[in-house]
């Protein structure tokens, strides 16, 4: 064979089989460790606030999870507002953006509540709760549990006379934030370390100090803020007078509020996904019953058509008689 | 085992990929925000890399070196190299998830790192053996993790700095790693 003609049929066939072997080896690896679930959705899951609400225009907040892990905007939840956006922007490594005003404003936590005497009890906003968390029966009064509502608000527009009202939930009252530390009454912590030896359950104070200087309530949690008896014997010791116990106290305030938060979601998740299971099931059985009534019915025909026939021939037995 | 020793500390200190070689910054600049993220960054690339060197050994000394084909090596080392990755993606995904779920994206991310390529091509250039090459690999990614654990965590540092505004952001980021690449300048002449 021509030289010239193999320079470029060698290389050609080996980068061709090349490519060959290797398309064919990732299929069989593709098909061979195929994944159904994405762990992805699952986290992404995990950070929205779960009220089930639909206002980012999908039914629940795991269809949600699933449209931004294949690459939906993530300011479409107004009821995580801001620190939603936050989180999920830091998982998914792309930039913090302002919430979408067009899909709601960010709101105060509210929970529904009927203005029973007006309640007519026609059970129309029990089936709209994501979470099941209306009681009552077809006229009877019904109530909302008021620590399971999401504040979703959907349960508002089936009214047929208008008895549901959205209050706003006083946080505020239980868990009162002190004013904020004047910055200028103290100097800069310069890990001097004199805190350490003071404090009576083994807390390195200025370490919390910075987590929670930071905000980075997670360390904060590590460094053992729980730990802590506000006795003061840091604030006193610290040469730079730092008010350390009244950051304390804030960071405390905060990750107990950040831990209720999470569990009202696990929870909401939860019922979200028994309420899932009871409408599918109470579905497939009307759809039962139905199937079950059209068979009915069609025997009934052919019976009745069957008993017509029958006496129109008795009739015309009689009459040839 | 000297010889293998020397490979070590010559790719990890001496010739570090990032500060003197200056290969694979943009995963160096890309990543280093958090040291978390540049743990996962480190891990994935100490993996991809020293599968990468090894197969790219093997694809140069027994398919391309017989053909006579040695100028083709940049294409099939760029093929053999995105295939090692994806295919590590899927089988990690599906054996390990937890593995998975550290690497996190930070895998598809190393096809396009330099430093992979450049590791495979450096390999040939300097005529290592099967070992040495493998070697050569994991210790070019050491220092790759070395330096931008290093840098991930001085940029965490400052982010709570007062720098002047004209310097903030990228621009500090840079001068950091110029004042970097000028301390690991020392190590020159070491090997």
């Amino acid at each position: 064979m021509n030289p010239s003609l193999t320079a470029i049929i060698n290389p050609l066939l080996s980068l061709l089989g090349m490519g060959v072997g290797i398309g064919a080896l990732l299929g069989l690896v593709a098909r061979r460790f195929h994944v159904e679930s994405d762990p992805v959705v699952d986290r992404i899951n995990d950070l929205l606030p779960q009220t089930q609400c639909g206002q980012c225009g999908y039914p629940g907040c795991r269809p949600y999870a699933e449209a931004i892990a294949s690459g939906d905007a993530i300011n479409k939840c107004p009821p995580g507002g801001d620190a939603t956006i936050a989180k999920l922007a830091d998982l998914l490594n792309v930039r913090v953006l302002a919430l979408d005003e067009s899909y709601g404003s960010i709101e105060p936590r509210k929970v529904a509540v009927i203005r029973e005497a007006e309640c007519i009890g026609c059970a129309k906003c029990i089936p709209a709760c994501p979470v099941d968390a209306i009681l009552g029966a077809p006229k009877f009064m019904h109530t909302v549990i008021s620590s399971e509502c999401t504040g979703c608000d959907l349960c508002v527009e089936p009214c047929p006379v208008d008895c549901i009202d959205m209050v706003e939930v006083d946080e505020t009252a239980s868990l009162q934030t002190q004013a904020p530390v004047d910055e200028m009454s103290f100097q800069a912590c310069i890990n001097c370390a004199l805190c350490v030896p003071e404090c009576p359950v083994d807390i390195q104070p200025h370490v919390l100090y910075h987590a929670c200087r930071n905000g980075d309530l997670e360390e904060a949690d590590q460094a053992n803020l729980m730990h802590c008896i506000e006795c003061g014997k840091c604030d006193k010791a610290c040469p730079s007078h730092i008010p350390l116990v009244d950051f304390y106290q804030d960071a405390k305030i905060a990750l107990l509020r950040q831990n209720e938060e999470q569990a009202r979601a696990m929870r909401a998740q939860r019922r979200f996904e028994l309420h899932q299971v009871r409408v599918n099931r109470l579905d497939a059985e009307a759809e039962q019953r139905r199937r079950k009534r059209a068979e009915l019915a069609k025997n009934r025909k052919k019976v009745s058509s069957e008993s017509i026939q029958a006496a129109l021939e008795r009739v015309k037995a009689r009459k040839n008689t | 085992m000297a010889d293998i020793l020397l490979i070590l500390v010559g790719a990890v200190l001496v010739n570090n990929f990032v500060l003197t070689q200056f290969l694979g910054l943009c995963p160096f600049m890309g990543v280093s925000g958090k040291v978390e993220t540049a743990i996962g960054m480190s891990a994935a690339t100490l993996f991809v890399l020293t599968l990468a060197s090894a197969c790219s050994y093997l694809v140069f000394h027994y398919l391309l070196m017989p053909l006579g084909l040695e100028y083709l090596r940049t294409i099939a080392f760029i093929v053999v190299i995105a295939a090692v990755v994806s295919m590590t993606e899927m089988i990690m995904h599906r054996t390990s998830p937890l593995l998975y779920r550290i690497l996190g994206i930070f895998l598809p991310l190393i096809t396009s790192n330099c430093a992979v390529l450049g590791v495979a091509l450096l390999n040939i250039n300097q005529s290592h053996n099967f070992a040495e090459s493998v070697f050569y690999g994991f210790g070019a990614a050491a220092g790759f993790s070395l330096v931008l654990i290093l840098f991930a965590a001085m940029r965490e540092k400052m982010a709570g700095c007062d720098i002047p505004e004209p310097f903030q952001g990228p621009a500090i980021a840079m001068i950091t790693a110029g004042l970097m690449s000028l301390a690991f300048m020392g190590f020159s002449g070491m090997v």
